[in-house]
């Protein structure tokens, strides 16, 4: 990929929800401000999402009398941050809900 | 699947479909020759016996199209692989970003994966979130304990911590706060339905909860409602929670009621009376205390609002010890769950016995701040209080500090121009026609063309400098109400303002002097003046107070504080002597002009008492620049290594608040040089005369001794004056010993003087070592300041040093 495709490629992004998993099993949702060569990501509006602890997942089920139960995820919103690219496990494109907005993932 | 799709050109759909199904099942491919030559002719290159499964993808441009994860409508497609060799293909240095978006705002993105910064960064084993039942059943002993550790963290969010760190650490706080409660029954310790009823001693905690959060409440809007400093003073933040904001006082009141009636009613639960005396006298001083902070308080009862918190004090000190802490039930974790972006901090821990200190100095302070409005009105009256509120020691609190400005700051701006007038006429028109009310019910004539009556015209003057000057008095009383530190710094700029308003006073005064020739001589000058040189004067002492000036700069600032004094002296002797021409040409008149002059009499009063501090204030810094200055002499003044300025530059910096006034007060560093060094330079004095010999001499020691003595005369004469004359009846207490402050510095400049003056009699003699050997005989002691607790210092205004001989 050259320089200019890949420029081209990251730019669509900007502004653009993006999902960034991180080395510890965190989720960062924001959306994508600005990125650099060490992949290095800037999300704004940045929710966090976390799994839950081993201790509620076990609360759950012994309280829903269930295994398969479901418990969600943990989030809290942490607003502008930057997920330095050594930490990144993977990322994910989110589609808008009613168009793609042009995006080629 | 995907290799067909990007080939299909030229084949239609269905035999695509077969094709692929042949491929997959080799003995259906080798059944029928026709089928395998079409695939064969569709590939020319291709030999006919090799497979067709390995030509079709080597042939082909690879590319992996991504599949979405489908969750909910929302679709999402990892792109990982594709973002990384992007990225990699970047320039070092290049960045992908939203052209609106800058590296300013950059610089406040906060770093996921540092300790430092990432709040939901887990040490290993660390848990997110605490798992304290907030429905676990309480001891009345750990109710106690728990209202205890409230108010020491309450007491601490007062001094000037965030909630964050303090009330917000409760497990119980945060129940009831988050998620936001729609209602008062919302606001408990669970939320949604509860399958068992919560215990009662849940609900004594919960009534007490919930007053805390509305006075937190009530604080927060009567600090904002002033002017404060964020962060600085105080801390508003509450991090998105809402504090009960629109539940009405009477609601919470009412909880605690309830709470209150439960225990002592109940005669079921084993809780022994001193407990119950306990959780009493706590949600008695809750109830106090909340109506207490109300915002909207009744005038005529001000005085009924603190003695009632005051009262219920003892009670909790002394039933503290029954108390048992819950730690559990505090928890840093809980920071993570507010709109905060910083990694979650310590707590502030605040001992029980400093913190009811804080409480009781609180409710003191408060009570204090309600004397104002029983002030008379009169603006020198009030000014004294403030200067003694703030100079209570320890400083006032925050909160303290608003509850007096709102009761400064509330009126309209009628009552200050009434203030402003007050000043006026006890300054510079005594008994005067220029302020009679009657020249403001004049009307002007119909005929424009008609002149206008004087006493109008001298009416709309005295209005036009009003409204000029209103602002900047406004200012001056604004700046009297901030923290000790900031009441300097405000000073500072409140003193240009004045300076700005003198050079416009001056047009008035012209335009007063047309209309009448028996006035002050430039009136309006003559009182911003004074009030700018007041200011000078506050600004360094402030100085000398807050140990701005290091040793070995007290010379130059207490002989630039004599000056400054010196001026407003002379300023005062022309306006005394005024009130006396005043006084005695009145007394010579009609019945009511004597009766006036009884008035302008009283009047000088104050005139006198001025006099007296200001020329107090000369002398007194005028000995104790010379007495600094000798002590440089005899090298007993510690003086600091300095090898990146010069005194010249240090000169200028400490002047640089006043350079731009004028008159210009600042002298020159040359006249400031020749003035503090008589003798040559300190390291190295003139050969002739013989330094030892000067400093033997008494002379230059009686002139030290003889300013300490007037100085010490005109602070008596102040004091003989008495609180009355300066205006500050109400604060008599404080004010007289202030004064005492000043006598007893006086004394101890004295003191200090003559033990030098008698060690240097014998300078110069043999075997006493010269200046040199002065070392070995005298120390010297820079008192230093009380900050925020009582001083060593007589007055914290006059650093006098201490001399001890060895």
């Amino acid at each position: 990929m050259d320089n200019q495709e890949a420029t081209s490629y990251l730019t669509q992004f900007v502004g653009k929800t993006l999902r960034i998993y991180s080395t510890d099993g965190r989720i960062f949702v924001g959306q994508m401000k600005c990125t650099d060569r060490d992949r290095n990501v800037i999300l704004a509006l940045t929710h966090e999402y976390r799994h839950p602890s081993e201790a509620a997942i076990k609360k759950a089920i012994q309280e829903s009398g269930n295994p398969a139960t479901q418990v969600p995820l943990t989030s809290r919103y942490v607003g502008l941050v930057v997920v330095p690219g050594q930490y990144i496990t993977r990322i994910e494109y989110e589609e808008g809900q009613f168009n793609r907005d042009g995006v080629v993932p | 699947m995907h290799v067909l799709r990007h080939d299909g050109q030229g084949l239609d759909e269905a035999k695509l479909v077969e094709d692929t199904s042949r491929l997959a099942d080799p003995t259906k491919r080798y059944s029928s020759n026709k089928i395998e030559s079409d695939v064969v002719c569709k590939f020319p290159n291709g030999d006919g016996n090799d497979q067709p499964k390995s030509a079709v993808p080597c042939q082909l441009p690879l590319r992996a199209v991504p599949k979405p994860t489908i969750n909910r409508d929302v679709k999402a497609w990892d792109i990982t692989e594709k973002f990384t060799q992007a990225s990699l293909a970047l320039n070092t240095g290049q960045l992908v970003k939203d052209e609106y978006f800058t590296l300013f705002e950059s610089i406040g993105a906060l770093e996921i994966m540092d300790p430092k910064m990432d709040s939901g960064f887990l040490q290993p084993g660390e848990t997110l979130e605490d798992d304290y039942d907030a429905l676990k059943p309480l001891l009345p002993e750990e109710v106690i304990g728990i209202m205890d550790q409230l108010l020491c963290y309450e007491m601490a969010w007062h001094q000037g911590y965030p909630l964050s760190q303090t009330l917000f650490t409760s497990v119980y706080i945060d129940k009831l706060l988050w998620p936001d409660p729609r209602s008062l029954e919302e606001a408990q310790f669970y939320r949604g339905d509860v399958k068992l009823a919560t215990e009662a001693m849940h609900d004594i905690l919960r009534a007490y909860c919930l007053a805390i959060i509305k006075c937190c409440d009530f604080v927060i809007t009567k600090i904002t409602s002033r002017d404060y400093f964020e962060e600085e003073d105080f801390c508003t933040h509450t991090y998105n929670r809402q504090l009960l904001t629109q539940v009405p006082l009477d609601f919470i009141l009412h909880e605690l009621e309830l709470a209150m009636k439960f225990i002592e009613t109940d005669q079921t639960s084993p809780i022994s009376a001193e407990l119950k005396y306990a959780l009493l006298a706590r949600l008695e001083f809750r109830r106090a205390l909340l109506i207490a902070l109300f915002p909207d308080y009744s005038a005529s009862f001000l005085d009924k609002y603190w003695p009632p918190v005051s009262d219920t004090l003892p009670r909790i000190e002394a039933t503290h010890k029954f108390g048992r802490p819950v730690p559990g039930s505090f928890s840093t974790k809980l920071q993570r769950r507010l709109a905060s972006t910083v990694p979650p901090r310590p707590v502030v821990e605040l001992e029980f016995k400093d913190a009811f200190e804080k409480l009781v100095q609180l409710c003191v302070d408060c009570e204090e701040a309600v004397r104002y409005t029983y002030l008379e009105p009169s603006p020198q009256e009030y000014q004294s209080f403030i200067w003694a509120f703030a100079s209570r020691k320890p400083q006032p609190l925050a909160y303290a500090r608003s509850y007096l400005s709102n009761f400064i700051f509330s009126s309209n701006n009628e009552v200050f121009e009434h203030l402003l007038r007050e000043d006026l006429r006890s300054l510079v028109f005594p008994e005067d026609q220029v302020l009679d009310p009657v020249n403001w019910t004049i009307e002007s004539p119909r005929n424009p063309m008609m002149p206008k009556d004087k006493r109008l015209q001298m009416a709309s003057l005295i209005d036009e400098f009003t409204n000029r000057a209103i602002q900047n008095y406004h200012e001056l009383w604004t700046a009297l109400c901030q923290n000790r530190c900031r009441m300097r710094r405000m000073l500072c700029h409140s003193m240009l303002a004045f300076d700005q308003l003198q050079s416009d006073a001056g047009v008035l005064d012209d335009d007063l002097h047309a209309l009448s020739s028996d006035i002050q001589q430039y009136p309006l000058i003559t009182w911003v003046y004074h009030h700018k040189l007041r200011q000078i004067e506050w600004v360094v002492q402030l100085g000398f107070e807050q140990e701005i000036y290091l040793p070995d700069e007290l010379p130059s600032m207490y002989y630039w504080l004599s000056k400054i004094a010196e001026t407003r002296k002379r300023l005062l002797m022309t306006l005394l002597e005024f009130f006396e021409r005043r006084q005695s040409k009145m007394e010579k008149g009609k019945k009511a002009e004597i009766e006036k002059a009884e008035r302008v009499k009283e009047g000088k009063g104050y005139i006198e008492s001025l006099l007296a501090e200001a020329s107090g204030t000369k002398e007194l810094a005028e000995a104790l620049s010379s007495f600094y200055t000798h002590l440089a002499y005899l090298k007993l003044l510690p003086t600091p290594p300095r090898p990146f300025s010069n005194p010249s530059l240090r000169y200028e910096l400490r002047m640089k608040p006043f350079l731009t006034l004028t008159p210009s007060e600042v002298f020159p560093f040359a006249e400031l040089t020749a003035q503090l060094h008589p003798y040559g330079p300190y390291d190295n004095p003139n050969p002739k005369p013989n330094l030892s010999r000067i400093l033997s001499d008494s002379v230059i020691w009686q002139y030290m001794d003889h300013a300490v003595k007037s100085a010490k005369e005109d602070f008596a004469k102040l004091k003989k004056l008495g609180a009355k004359a300066a205006r500050a009846e109400g604060v008599k207490g404080s004010w007289e010993k202030g004064v005492q402050g000043c006598l007893l510095s006086c004394v101890a400049a004295g003191v200090a003087i003559a033990t030098v003056k008698e060690i240097c009699k014998g300078l110069g003699k043999e075997g006493v070592g010269g200046v040199e050997g002065m070392k070995k005989r005298l120390r010297v002691e820079i008192v230093e300041a009380g900050g925020d607790r009582v001083g060593k210092r007589y007055h914290e205004w006059w650093v006098v040093p201490k001399v001890v001989k060895l």
